[in-house]
């Protein structure tokens, strides 16, 4: 076997130690050349392999699935949420900060407070009961709030808390992204307070 | 134990999410994005550098997705290839725009270019954090065309066929262009570390004075 017929055999970047045939192993016992540019297609492809590894879990920051589901619901006429009743719009062309710094106070004010009723055997107790979800648009009723009357005038802000705040509510976290923020919407009844939270993740 | 309840459900097909997608299902559309996001971030940042370009370029593609007229055709290859040339596009676009670009672009003549490297040193420490560092670098100062298809198919380990239909040609060139590029890439990696070696391309042919 020449050095042309053995790369005929042999694709670019194929692993010598698959499906190599005899007369390929003599002659790459007999010919360098060979022998060190398939070591340095081997290297190459195994260093490739390790850039690709060091950049595996990069990906687009939450934002962007939360903008892009927006951009879907207008798209396709999609209310915001799907709360009891529409909502009063007008509300929210208040200043969208104070509606925001509202319900972080409030929502940590909840979720302050639980910490306090986990029950002894770990069991987040009160909350579990009281964690049900709302209708089918993905919110979560907090603890010991009252429900949205039908008739009642809801608003919802989005607020960006700490992911450690999903634990109070029983949902599970992963300990390693505890400290990340997590976007969230908080659906607010006429009187301000929080009564639902749906995070976006 | 029931193992089937046990076993996750294989993620939907392309054009099964797509069909739903078209229909207004916003998880649909999620789980497609799902999917697809982090392979499109990742080559928009290979090719740009810039992690705000690679964020851009990630949420203008899934937009051009949403538009009924977004030019997708199964007929002419997958979602994944029509993705990643919606990708090649808004990147080349933004490099165009800031002229951030990571290499310089060159114009080298694809014939004019060395065959694979034949060399002695096994470059076995690439697999070391800096050899990966260095190959890392040797990539981002490829020529825009050779950097694409390595990203591609070397780090993204997309098919053939698929980087075809991103980069718009035939399957012949992208073969031939990731034969060219690996040549360049151990060019590189050996001039870095054999810098004496690659002083002989600098060696004068004649005196002038």
């Amino acid at each position: 076997m020449n050095c042309q017929e053995f790369w005929n055999t042999m694709p670019e970047f194929a692993d010598p130690r698959l499906g190599i045939g005899q007369a390929a192993h003599e002659h790459l016992e007999q010919c360098a050349a060979c022998a060190a540019r398939l070591r340095s297609q081997s290297a190459l492809k195994a260093g490739l392999r390790a850039v690709a590894g060091q950049m595996s879990q990069a990906g687009a920051p939450a934002r962007v699935e939360s903008r892009l589901r927006a951009a879907f619901r207008e798209h396709n006429g999609i209310p915001a949420y799907a709360p009891a009743r529409a909502p009063n719009w007008n509300l929210l062309r208040r200043p969208m900060l104070t509606w925001a710094t509202a319900a972080v106070i409030v929502l940590a004010m909840f979720l302050v407070r639980q910490p306090a009723q986990i029950a002894a055997d770990g069991e987040p107790d009160g909350v579990t009961a009281g964690v049900t979800a709302v209708a089918n648009s993905g919110f979560i009723a907090l603890p010991d709030a009252a429900e949205i009357g039908p008739n009642e005038d809801a608003n919802m802000v989005r607020v960006e808390v700490p992911r450690s705040a999903m634990i109070a509510l029983g949902l599970e976290v992963n300990p390693d992204q505890a400290w990340q923020p997590v976007q969230a919407d908080v659906m607010l009844g006429a009187d301000g307070m929080a009564r639902a939270v749906r995070f976006l993740e | 134990m029931n193992e089937r309840a046990m076993t996750p459900s294989p993620p939907e097909t392309d054009d099964k999410l797509l069909i739903r997608i078209r229909s207004g299902d916003e998880e649909a559309f999620a789980a497609l994005y799902r999917q697809r996001q982090a392979a499109i971030y990742r080559f928009a940042l290979h090719m740009s550098g810039s992690m705000p370009a690679a964020e851009d370029v990630v949420q203008e593609v899934f937009l051009v997705l949403l538009r009924e007229d977004c030019g997708f055709d199964p007929e002419r290859g997958t979602l994944s290839g029509y993705l990643f040339g919606i990708a090649r596009k808004l990147v080349l676009r933004h490099v165009e725009r800031g002229r951030s670009d990571v290499a310089l672009e060159s114009e080298l003549d694809e014939a004019a270019l060395p065959e694979l490297a034949v060399n002695d040193d096994p470059l076995a420490e690439l697999t070391e954090r800096e050899g990966i560092a260095a190959l890392r670098r040797a990539v981002q100062a490829l020529p825009r065309r050779y950097r694409e298809v390595v990203i591609l198919c070397d780090l993204e380990e997309v098919d053939y066929a698929d980087a075809a239909v991103a980069l718009g040609c035939p399957i012949g060139t992208v073969r031939s262009r990731l034969h060219r590029a690996r040549g360049l890439l151990l060019d590189k990696l050996n001039q870095e570390r054999n810098p004496r070696q690659a002083m002989r391309g600098l060696r004068p042919v004649r005196c002038l004075t």
